[in-house]
């Protein structure tokens, strides 16, 4: 099929075009380079939007070059197109951002050229229609992201974070070569629609069975996921923006891989229970260190983690159009946080103005459970009733969020909150609630038609979706009481080794000799 | 600060924690981020000079306290720093290894000198021997501890509250496998096995590391500086307590907890002994200068005689003061507030502006609106006298808090475990509208300004009398009031940015003028203390009214507040106003140049762009104190590098506001100046680091990167434009219109107001009619200078 070619496949073009002009000047205040930095991330803005009303008018679009494994392809449909958008918009805020932001610094020119490069090798990712565009756009985000990790390389600190990174990155990446090369050898294409239409057909090989694993290690170890976490929670070393991208567009690398062979992954019942249990392990174990970090970044850090866990499990459930919700929700949220961060002495400085927080007790904790139980079940039912029948991972997941937003309601009913305190938050958890399911609905409406719909569960993944249930509701009931125990001196061991995110860090860390003493460069 | 230890203590015991107290008091305080003040960072080295602390500070923190010699020699070629400097310079220099004369002087600073470093630490030499980064492994779990221990709220899940710092510590440390893993085996056991006081933890560990009382002085000083502002943090905790009249041990915790891992590390790595040895004897060496820092320390005082050769000359005389003005406006002596100043003066003749400390002598604890943390609006000297609010008593308050209660109880729905799910889901997608706001720097909601202050109780008529005749004495603005009285506060308006409350005024205890400016203005407009003062012979027209006002330093806007309901003529005020602007417009177009990438119209945006690390200089390049009329420096522009104290010593009776300058703000001023100063020649142990890997720890300050030492200080974007130092690393010129023996009858009566001046931390000088006419000389001596002036 001969289709014109979509604006969001040559945004990456400009972005690499103006990066070009910082090579003759990386240093301080490279004149106009910042200025046109900020314009050519507008710019890509625009052609990404430009992409998407294309797509409107005359559906999907793509690109390729070559032939065999080493085909080069770029898509652009309801799912690429989208993320195209959240790249080029999360681009021209970090951009603007930097443009102030890095003024005056030794290596400004190249840290331009860097963040845009890098930028074009994301937004490459994301259209990837071929094996092996995945690949080479994968690694390519990888080297340039070290580079902007070691922008202050004369920082130990920096240098052992780059190499940490650099590792776990890039070990994804031979991970991926691996399931690439295998199956290419079982199916004969690299163009992945091609890929997804013969193995669903044909079945799985052993092969490609071992494919399977290895892109769901990939995915793992690019959004940090448990064990080796440890990347992501040390790369603040690189100045604001760096990590307002990473956190807000690399990381989401892994689950745009697993969504972009959506189609495959769920052949394997495995790989969907690996992602499930990797998935929603990360997602506790990381929100529970997050909660004993008291740097701002760092904390930020590790809520990344445990929403990309959360991601996976999303992913491991079949629910492929919520996983895209979540990256993009995430996304926007996480680069705001990240940039705005120097606000937190004063958010934590208004957080004792007016007094004490009411702590809720065992009954108004168990009755915001209920409360928000039967919150669900309205919402859940007229959702239903209007836009039809949730398959049961979909409720799951509902029922974990509302979980969540018992939270909300029980801070609410604590015995000391004022009854205006009560409404609001009530007022507060009701709005949470309709958000989420009209957010997941619409998500459904656009991106359903172009993922797969979540498998109809078996034994596994029953008992896959009670234990995700169980476990996130225990957590959620135990964070409600949390200032009833949290203090207690049979926890304090506990708080310790979650402040050290268990030590997992520090294993890696003597494994790859980050405690080493090494001479300054 | 210790308890006295419940047992009687063996004398090496009470001999050790005494060493240990000095080095803790070697310490500077640093105030948290949220309400920051700057604090001279050799506050620990008043009693020594220049090059003495020099050569104390390199054996424990490896820093230069003065520029480097290339850097003199450059001034000197430039021409900015003259012979005639340099010769009176070495001419002050009491050091008896002085070069001969400036050729030597020269050449000395040109050949460079040794390589300044610290004595290395046990881990510093057990990283050497092993391989393994130790003073990186402390600094990483311990700064872990330290930063969970100090949080204010940043982690739902702190330590439980209350514990002391060392058994807080213990209690980690016998948990965290982190040591182990990194190789150290058995640390938690060895720290199980330390001695449950912090007291006999630094007895036992100085014995293990052959410290005797002499060579602990520094060796613990070192240990001190090691932990950075940690350190400094605890030293903050221990000035709050002794403020209050207490006391407390956090400072003397850390010492025990460094000392316990050097104690370890020693055990781990035995063969260390005999390196040691040889640190522990040079730390037994009492620190004496090095001929080069003799020579350092001498270029400073040149670099410093310089500007004052270059200050002198545009000090030329008093102008002639007019009549009675139609608008007097009083500013706080802070330096940005020169620059407006001047730029208001220049509108109109009518116009008249006064310099006093922007807490105008109410010494304030206040509670804003909706809010029951009380906040000291006054110099962190000072304790607070007065109780104020902005609570009001209709339903706006509990509004206030329900509203404040909604946001912190959605704040612990975003952070909590689980509920960040649904947060994210739910209302993710809605921050890209905040993303385009923050981006374009669109303003988030019109701010409200608080319910106008008050006093807490009221106040008497004749409290009200008392407290007003005693601020505008201190004012000196007994008489000749004008039409219009602008009482003026100050607050650097800046987004995203943790150090905001460093653009705030120092005055005020590191929060806003606000408060105080609108409580005196209240009272000056009050009929009951009109009447009192009246009748205590300092009668105001009955025309003359209070306005108070807040001066923006990021934008040079002003806004008023009308408060008091007598209130000036309309047309009064709308020429008020007019001025304002006016003056605000002259200022920022003054300013716009040095402000890298900012034209005179795009000075005010820097206030609201997320991403500006240079909103505004604050106080970068102050340099001198002059406290005298106005009309000694009415005209001339002194670049926004001065503070200007209005004191009329002919009004002074007793000298008793002469007292309170040299005690109070000029104290205040020498911190300023002396932190700006340690920002500079020393950032990477006296500044705030780079603002660009900033990340804020549990909202008292800030950590570069991911882990490790606090960073007291200020930023180095807060000092340096990319290309260049903006703030010239000078000692405060303090410079005193008032009869000589005066001045010294003060100085003879504060012994360390006195110390600043003998050893060199401050200069000092005496004005008379507008010029300089003696500087002083350490001894309560003084030196004609006019001479000297018409020499250069």
């Amino acid at each position: 099929m001969v289709s014109p070619v979509s604006l969001s496949f040559i945004a990456p073009l400009v972005l690499l075009a103006v990066a070009l002009f910082a090579l003759p000047s990386p240093g301080r205040r490279p004149g106009n380079l910042p200025l046109w930095s900020e314009y050519g991330a507008l710019a890509t803005l625009t052609l990404s939007a430009g992409g998407l009303l294309q797509f409107f008018v005359s559906g999907p679009m793509s690109l390729s070059v070559g032939e065999g494994a080493m085909k080069l392809a770029l898509r652009a449909n309801a799912v690429s197109l989208t993320l195209a958008l959240l790249v080029g918009f999360i681009g021209w805020i970090v951009m603007r951002y930097s443009r102030t932001y890095l003024d005056g610094e030794a290596r400004e020119g190249a840290f331009h050229g860097l963040m845009l490069a890098t930028l074009a090798m994301v937004l490459i990712f994301v259209q990837s229609a071929s094996l092996a565009m995945l690949v080479i756009a994968s690694a390519s985000v990888g080297l340039w992201l070290r580079q902007l990790l070691l922008f202050y390389a004369e920082r130990q600190e920096a240098r052992r974070a780059a190499t940490k990174f650099a590792l776990v990155w890039h070990g994804g990446d031979l991970a991926l070569i691996v399931a690439v090369g295998l199956l290419f050898g079982a199916y004969g294409t690299a163009e992945i629609d091609a890929l997804v239409a013969a193995a669903s057909e044909a079945g799985l090989t052993v092969g490609a069975n071992i494919a399977l694993a290895l892109l769901v290690v990939a995915a793992c170890f690019k959004t940090a996921a448990f064990p080796l976490h440890g990347w992501l929670t040390e790369v603040m070393e690189a100045p604001t923006p760096v990590s307002a991208l990473l956190h807000a567009g690399i990381i989401n690398s892994g689950g745009v891989l697993l969504i972009t062979v959506a189609g495959l992954v769920q052949l394997g019942p495995g790989a969907m229970a690996a992602l499930v249990i990797l998935g929603g392990f990360t997602a506790l174990f990381g929100a529970a260190v997050m909660l004993t970090q008291s740097a701002v970044k760092t904390a930020l850090a590790w809520s990344t983690v445990s929403q990309m866990g959360f991601m996976l499990l999303q992913c491991g459930l079949g629910l492929w159009p919520l996983a895209l919700l979540h990256i993009v929700a995430h996304s926007l949220y996480k680069a705001h946080a990240f940039l705005s961060s120097g606000g937190a002495v004063q958010a934590v400085a208004v957080l004792k103005r007016p007094g004490p927080v009411a702590v809720p007790s065992l009954g108004a904790v168990l009755k915001s459970f209920v409360l928000a139980i039967v919150l669900y079940g309205v919402i859940a039912g007229l959702f239903t009733t209007v836009f039809g029948a949730k398959s049961a991972q979909a409720l799951a997941l509902g029922g974990i969020l509302i979980f969540g937003v018992a939270y909300l309601v029980a801070q609410g009913l604590a015995d000391m909150a004022p009854a205006e305190l009560t409404r609001r938050t009530v007022l507060a958890s009701l709005a949470t609630a309709v958000s989420y399911f009209a957010f997941q609905a619409g998500a459904g409406a656009i991106w359903g038609p172009y993922l797969p719909a979540a498998p109809v569960p078996g034994p596994l993944e029953w008992a896959l979706i009670v234990l995700a249930v169980a476990s996130f509701g225990f957590v959620a009931f135990a964070q409600a009481l949390f200032p009833l125990w949290a203090h207690h001196p049979a926890t304090a061991g506990l708080r310790v080794h979650l402040v050290n995110g268990l030590y997992l860090n520090a294993l890696l860390d003597r494994a790859i000799g980050g405690f080493r003493a090494t001479k300054s460069s | 600060m210790f308890q006295t230890p419940l047992q009687i203590a063996p004398a090496r015991l009470s001999e050790i924690l005494k060493v240990a107290e000095a080095a803790a008091r070697a310490i500077p305080p640093a105030f948290p981020l949220d309400a920051t003040v700057a604090v001279n960072p050799f506050l620990g080295q008043t009693g020594e000079n220049l090059a003495t602390a020099s050569a104390r500070l390199a054996r424990v923190a490896g820093i230069r306290l003065t520029r480097s010699g290339e850097e003199y020699v450059a001034a000197i070629r430039k021409g900015e720093i003259g012979d005639a400097d340099l010769t009176d310079a070495l001419a002050a220099s009491t050091a008896a290894d002085k070069p001969a004369d400036i050729e030597s002087l020269k050449a000395a600073a040109e050949t460079g000198g040794e390589e300044v470093g610290a004595l290395p630490t046990i881990a510093d030499l057990a990283a050497d021997a092993t391989g393994t980064d130790w003073p990186s492994i402390i600094e990483k779990t311990v700064g872990l501890w330290a930063a969970g221990q100090f949080d204010r709220g940043q982690a739902l899940w702190s330590p439980t509250p209350g514990t002391e710092a060392f058994a807080a510590w213990r209690a980690w440390a016998v948990n965290d496998l982190t040591p182990e893993i990194a190789g150290l085996k058995g640390f938690c056991a060895h720290v199980s096995d330390a001695p449950d006081t912090a007291e006999r933890a630094i007895l036992r560990a100085a014995d293990a590391l052959g410290l005797d009382n002499v060579a602990a002085e520094t060796a613990f000083h070192r240990l001190l500086m090691d932990l950075g502002g940690w350190s400094q943090h605890a030293r903050w905790l221990l000035w709050q307590a002794e403020l209050a009249g207490e006391t407390d041990r956090t400072l003397v915790d850390l010492l025990a907890i460094r000392l316990i891992w050097e104690e370890a590390l020693l055990a781990h790595v035995p063969q260390l002994r005999e390196t040691w040895d040889t640190v522990v004897a040079a730390h037994a060496v009492p620190p004496v200068p090095s001929a080069h820092q003799v020579v350092l320390a001498i270029l400073q005082d040149a670099s410093d005689r310089a500007h004052q050769r270059r200050l002198a000359r545009d000090l030329d005389g008093s102008a002639p003061s007019g009549n009675r003005p139609d608008l007097q406006a009083a500013f706080c002596i802070d330096v940005r507030s020169e620059v407006f100043r001047r730029a208001l003066e220049s509108i109109n003749p009518g116009i008249e502006t006064i310099g006093f400390a922007g807490f105008f002598g109410l010494p304030v604890a206040h509670r804003a609106h909706g809010s029951d943390v009380v906040e000291a609006h006054l110099p962190v000297l000072l304790n607070p006298g007065i109780e104020t609010t902005s609570h009001v008593e209709d339903d706006s308050e509990q509004a206030v808090r329900i509203a404040a209660r909604t946001t912190r109880a959605w704040g612990r729905f975003r952070q909590a475990a689980v509920s960040s799910f649904a947060f994210v889901e739910a209302a993710g997608p809605l921050y890209a509208a905040k993303l385009v706001r923050d981006a374009l720097g669109l303003p988030k909601k019109t701010a409200h300004a608080d319910p106008v202050p008050r006093v807490l109780g009221g106040l008497s008529a004749a409290a009200k009398a008392d407290t007003a005749s005693a601020v505008l004495k201190a004012m000196s603005m007994t008489k000749g009031h004008g039409k219009v009285v602008l009482l003026l506060g100050h607050a650097g308006h800046v987004t995203n940015n943790p150090h905001e409350s460093a653009y705030h005024c120092g005055a005020c205890g590191g929060h806003t003028g606000e408060v105080s400016a609108r409580l005196l203005a209240v009272l000056l407009n009050d009929a009951e203390t009109r009447s009192g003062l009246a009748g205590r012979g300092m009668a105001i027209p009955e025309d003359t009214v209070f306005l108070a006002g807040l001066h923006d330093t990021t934008t040079d806007e002003i806004t008023l507040f009308e408060d008091s309901t007598v209130t000036a003529q309309a047309d009064n005020l709308r020429t008020t106003r007019g001025w304002l602007k006016q003056a605000g417009r002259i200022a920022r177009a003054e300013r716009a140049p040095k402000l890298p990438g900012a034209r005179f119209d795009t000075v005010a945006e820097r206030a609201l762009n997320w991403a500006e690390v240079r909103p505004e200089w604050g106080l970068a390049g102050c340099a001198a104190f002059i406290a005298g009329p106005r009309a000694a420096t009415a005209g001339k522009n002194l670049g926004g590098r001065a503070f200007l104290h209005t004191y009329d010593w002919r009004n002074d009776e007793g000298f008793g506001t002469l007292e309170l300058i040299l005690t109070a703000p000029v104290v205040v001023a020498s911190w300023i100046s002396l932190q700006y100063y340690g920002s500079s020649v020393a950032p990477e142990v006296f500044g705030g680091g780079n603002k660009l890997i900033h990340n804020v720890v549990g909202g008292i300050g800030v950590i570069e990167g991911n882990s490790g030492r606090l960073r007291p200080g200020l930023p180095w974007q807060a000092v340096h434009d990319g290309r260049t130092l903006v703030h010239e690393p000078l000692r405060l010129s303090v410079m005193i219109e008032a009869p000589r023996a005066a001045i010294l009858d003060v100085l003879r009566h504060h012994p360390e107001v006195r110390a600043l001046f003998d050893n060199g931390w401050l200069h000092l000088f005496a004005l008379e009619n507008g010029q300089v006419d003696a500087r002083y000389r350490p001894g309560l001596t003084w030196e004609d200078e006019r001479p000297l002036i018409r020499a250069a």
